[in-house]
């Protein structure tokens, strides 16, 4: 009973620090009166010309107003800036409200009762309780040709009933050339890579997520990469090939507030073929049937500081840290319709684990993809995690994950997908027993363990977890 | 005069009153065409002129109006020397300035009333109220009466160009001007010239 309590609260738990589901947004249909398929595949999947729209602050190419087909309240006219300061700096307002809903679940099938993710739902091989698991509203809009705004506020039944998932405001061409120097304030995910936060079409994040402070039972909301921050970067694209970021933000903190944010990253990546990273002057795609297509490497990588306030274990009025340095690479690899994505980081924390013992994380991860339709993406995601506490037994866990993404509508999608998992080891309580955990990049399919009834923390485990169906729309 | 007499003269007048029609007919050419905007949208701000036309046209007054939180006509075309009457047909008072050229400020004023303003230079004059910053307007003033606002679908036509050779220019509130355009005018003639605006 233990055991099934333990595998139910990690899969409870994985919703607080897994980032929203999606992040297309029909609201900028709306504005451009354009197709999502302008800007993604099978979404929230983006061709190269949504990434460059999503890099430029959500702005098409060369003068976004020119594109905008919805019509805008002028809060002041252009010539107003001709008498400022003598008058307000203009901007513009949609004449709508830019609002889109969406909504997500996912069923997961287990066939084998004793699997992990079998046992975390008291043995059930088939449960709908996550069919519907999230609602999500998001608003996206221009202030000006260069002010863009972006939120979304995320409906959960299982965890926190609503949350603040992100709120930024995006201040583009601040100087130079265009695309070379945009300030984004507010709560968001940071630029980890060159690419979309939710680039892959089965998982709902490209980066994995490693919760190693929640894997040994320090925090209920521990610091991972990929999730929303309060915030400030700076980032940019130059000469259309290179991209850059850096940024602050307030980081993980389950303690109290009031910390000084110390939490720092950076990252760059280059761009050789294809479209350039900002879309400006591009001619089209080589085949108007295949506008995802593109033949293109991109190599990227980041540097990522990190410090999480947690209560000491056993003491939980005292503020524990854990120091955490992150750094990770990634690359695409893209021939016509086929795409290879490739990632890896290495990541130390100070006291990650549940004695407050140093402990470092290597995940690695891979995703290969093949448009076959416009509508149907089959691809397989492999992901491996590698744990190694100071002086503990090591978790080494990896995940398979074949599947094929659909897109029933335009706004519609269904994944389906295999998890298979092999692993052995697991994280230590303070006790030394052997620890659940859950971690990856998507609800619907990640790093589930559950230690069975008896087993040490040594255990080795191999399993197939569920067959999972993904369900999406968004309007 | 006898009835005979009396009917010779309005023989003769009808007969000076056709032939001097006729003349003013022939007197001159006319340039028309397409203009071809890309984006669409901001088709309905685009003029179309002639530089260094001859001529010294008797100044006129025009109106415009605020109706509706807004300027009517949104683009108004005149020549230089003439008198923009601005008017306000809304229940809330209004101001009209333009920080363009020479700029000027015509103080704020209520339903029914009006403000005058004789525009003596060429040039783009960018209407604003500073009570209500949404509003917008735009008066062109040429240096000649040949200049028009193109149609809903991009057309334009200039009447009654005396007989030379001119630039023909164009102007649009977002996009880049082509080059100008150099024009030959003969007397009772149409010359097509068509016109591409983009950033």
């Amino acid at each position: 009973m233990r055991i099934l309590r333990l595998a139910a609260s990690v899969l409870a738990l994985t919703a607080l620090w897994l980032p929203s589901k999606a992040r297309s947004i029909p609201a900028f249909a709306r504005k451009y009166g354009t197709s999502c398929l302008t800007c993604h595949t099978i979404y929230p999947k983006l061709t190269p010309f949504g990434e460059a729209f999503r890099r430029n602050g959500y702005r098409f190419p060369g003068v976004d107003s020119d594109y905008v087909k919805q019509d805008v309240v002028a809060l002041g006219q252009d010539a107003n800036k001709k008498t400022f300061p003598n008058s307000v700096w203009p901007g513009t307002l949609p004449a709508s409200v830019p609002i889109a809903v969406g909504f997500n679940g996912q069923t997961l099938v287990s066939p084998d009762r004793t699997s992990s993710v079998a046992r975390g739902r008291n043995g059930a091989v088939f449960n709908l309780d996550d069919l519907v698991a999230e609602g999500h509203i998001w608003a996206g809009a221009s202030l000006s040709d260069t002010v863009t705004v972006w939120a979304e506020l995320t409906l959960n039944e299982s965890s926190s009933p609503v949350t603040l998932e992100h709120a930024q405001v995006l201040f583009n061409d601040l100087v130079g050339p265009a695309h070379v120097v945009n300030l984004v304030v507010g709560k968001g995910f940071p630029t980890l890579s060159s690419f979309g936060p939710h680039s892959s079409y089965l998982a709902d994040i490209q980066i994995p997520n490693a919760p190693v402070t929640g894997m040994y039972g320090l925090s209920a909301d521990p610091f991972v990469l990929v999730d929303n921050y309060k915030g400030l970067e700076l980032n940019g694209v130059v000469a259309g090939r290179f991209n850059y970021a850096v940024g602050v933000n307030s980081g993980k903190n389950t303690f109290s507030s009031g910390f000084e944010t110390e939490d720092a990253y950076a990252s760059a990546g280059y761009k050789v073929g294809g479209m350039r990273l900002d879309g400006e002057g591009s001619g089209g795609a080589a085949d108007p049937l295949h506008p995802w297509a593109e033949d293109a490497l991109t190599v990227h990588g980041f540097v990522y500081h990190s410090v999480e306030h947690f209560p000491t274990p056993g003491a939980p009025t005292l503020a524990s840290d854990d120091v955490g340095l992150t750094l990770g690479v990634g690359a695409r690899a893209q021939l016509g319709s086929l795409e290879l994505d490739l990632g890896f980081y290495g990541q130390t924390h100070s006291h990650g684990t549940a004695t407050l013992g140093g402990v470092t994380a290597d995940v690695t991860w891979g995703e290969v993809s093949y448009v076959l339709f416009p509508w149907m993406v089959p691809a397989i995601r492999v992901e491996h995690m590698r744990l190694a506490p100071d002086g503990g037994p090591s978790v080494d866990d990896l995940h398979v994950m074949p599947g094929i993404a659909f897109l029933v509508r335009p706004n519609m999608k269904v994944i389906l997908a295999g998890n298979f998992e092999s692993a052995t080891g697991f994280p230590q309580d303070g006790g030394g027993g052997a620890l659940g955990w859950q971690g990856g990049s998507a609800d619907w399919g990640s790093f589930v363990l559950t230690p069975k009834p008896g087993a040490g923390p040594a255990q080795g485990l191999q399993e197939m977890e569920s067959i999972a169906i993904f369900l999406a729309w968004a309007m | 005069m006898t009835q005979r007499t009396s009917h010779a003269v309005e023989v003769l007048a009808a007969v000076l009153l056709v032939a001097a029609g006729s003349t003013a007919r022939a007197a001159g050419g006319t340039v028309a065409g397409k203009v071809d905007v890309t984006p669409a949208k901001y088709l309905a701000e685009t003029v179309v002129y002639l530089k260094g036309v001859p001529g010294n046209p008797a100044p006129r007054t025009r109106d415009m109006d605020q109706r509706g939180m807004q300027f009517v006509p949104h683009l108004l075309v005149i020549t230089a020397g003439d008198t923009v009457k601005f008017l306000n047909h809304d229940s809330v008072a209004h101001n009209v300035y333009s920080p363009d050229n020479e700029g000027y400020n015509l103080g704020s004023f209520k339903q029914g009333e009006s403000r005058t303003y004789t525009f003596k230079s060429p040039g783009l004059y960018t209407q604003l109220c500073s009570i209500h910053p949404e509003m917008l307007g735009y008066i062109f003033v040429g240096d000649n009466p040949h200049a028009a606002a193109v149609d809903a679908k991009g057309r334009y036509e200039l009447a009654n160009v005396p007989p030379g050779t001119y630039r023909l220019a164009v102007w649009n509130s977002h996009l880049k001007a082509p080059p100008d355009k150099s024009v030959t005018v003969t007397d009772g003639k149409t010359i097509q010239e068509n016109l591409t605006l983009k950033r």
